[in-house]
């Protein structure tokens, strides 16, 4: 009987989820994904993320231009590791491993299409601003020592995206936007008519000024993140139904839902712990809002879900070694809590 | 012809080790294939964005699953 319910409320709450997300936001939101591997040269942008400036500059533009680089935490490790090898200074190494995943391009446009547009500030600026205090705590316990494997990196100087192409990722992400946004609180026909607008506006454009060969690439890089994210992404659903089902809601409140340091630590210790793929971490949280977790929790979660898991400690401990993941992992945790607490008490 | 294929064991970097099995296999040429987890080693061959295909110690393919048919290209240029 119990189990029953529990399935039952699994495939609810991803009847749901297909029903009002597949066309007006999973769809767009693969189309960008594809077209940003596809048409922006991210090889263009690490020879300029590797440039010795001075630290205000360097960390910057590794913030930044993290927000393009990846869509999850695993195809960002070896760009981290190959910078910090071929030279570039440990903190911008971090950063990188840190923004990318905690708040690319991707998770964020899908977290405001669930959670509005407060919850993605807030998390862009407190991505950014944990970034710059990552790379200052790594660079002041390992800014000495150097690790340079010997091996030439080829300077580019191609521009990073072309004006036409630019357009281009400007049309699919306001076939993501508008949607949303336009058709907030209305049904769901008319955001469906608001996609189809932009959505057409947006192919004439590809046919017109993108060539055939491109077009071909896009789709086809397109395809492998559906692949890839929507088998992950229809699980986490499910176990977010079932999930929400099992816990009560007396527990949500009482533990993730005060303005507490507590409550947001936990959050923050299930986020850095537990692997979300990309874009699971806001339909997770969503679940837990509905049932009472705070606002503060809430952000913690989303920034350490997707950034960090355990997986992940392992990989880096491989890769920066041991001491560094004992450094980055729990002020990763430290940083989490505190943004939550402050965020939930003082600015939501 | 020696290729190695760098990718820490995603989903994508299978695909472009069966990609390039099958150029390989269609233009019929022996190669020596390796696939390469250790993300420690990509930074020494210069690969940063995986999946990366190197062949003769050259990174010819990086960031993208490459095509059957783009391999097939580049293979037998190489030759």
């Amino acid at each position: 009987m119990i189990i029953k319910e529990l399935i039952f409320g699994g495939l609810d709450s991803l009847k749901d989820y297909i029903a009002f997300h597949i066309l007006t936001c999973l769809i767009p939101a693969f189309l960008l994904a594809g077209a940003m591997v596809t048409f922006i040269n991210r090889q263009a942008i690490i020879s300029l993320l590797g440039e010795k400036v001075n630290k205000l500059k360097s960390f910057s533009l590794a913030s930044i231009f993290s927000f393009f680089l990846a869509a999850c935490s695993c195809t960002v490790i070896p760009v981290s590791s190959g910078l910090y090898y071929s030279g570039a200074a440990i903190g911008v190494a971090f950063i990188i491993l840190w923004v990318a995943p905690a708040s690319n391009i991707l998770s964020l446009v899908y977290t405001g299409s669930i959670l509005g547009s407060q919850m993605v500030i807030a998390r862009i600026t407190s991505a950014i601003l944990m970034a710059f205090l990552v790379g200052f705590v790594m660079t002041l316990f390992f800014g000495k020592e150097k690790e340079e494997l010997s091996f030439v990196r080829e300077k580019e100087n191609i521009k990073f995206l072309k004006t036409r192409d630019l357009i281009f990722l400007i049309l699919i992400l306001l076939s993501l936007l508008m949607p949303n946004y336009l058709g907030r609180n209305s049904p769901y026909i008319k955001k469906i008519i608001i996609w189809l607008i932009f959505t057409i506006i947006m192919v004439i454009y590809a046919v017109i000024f993108i060539n055939k060969e491109k077009i071909k690439e896009w789709l086809y890089e397109s395809w492998w993140f559906v692949k890839i994210i929507l088998p992950l992404l229809l699980l986490g659903v499910f176990i977010v139904g079932v999930v929400g089902k099992i816990i009560p809601e007396s527990f949500v409140r009482n533990y993730l839902g005060s303005k507490g340091i507590f409550s947001s630590f936990l959050a923050t210790l299930i986020g850095a712990i537990s692997y979300f793929a990309t874009m699971t971490e806001a339909p997770f949280v969503h679940t837990l809002m509905k049932l009472g977790m705070g606002k503060g929790p809430a952000l913690a979660l989303l920034l350490t879900g997707p950034g960090l898991s355990l997986p992940n400690w392992l990989a880096i401990g491989r890769v920066f070694g041991f001491k560094k993941t004992l450094v980055y992992v729990p002020t990763i945790i430290i940083l989490g809590t505190l943004i939550g607490f402050i965020f939930g008490k003082f600015i939501f | 012809m020696k290729i190695i294929i760098a990718g820490p064991g995603c989903p994508r970097c299978q695909a472009t080790e069966k990609n390039v099995r099958d150029a390989c296999a269609e233009l019929g040429i022996a190669c020596e294939i390796t696939h390469l987890y250790d993300i420690k080693e990509f930074a020494k061959l210069g690969v940063m964005l995986t999946p990366a295909v190197i062949i003769d110690d050259k990174v010819v393919i990086s960031g993208k699953v490459p095509a059957v048919e783009e391999l097939i290209k580049i293979l037998s240029e190489k030759k």
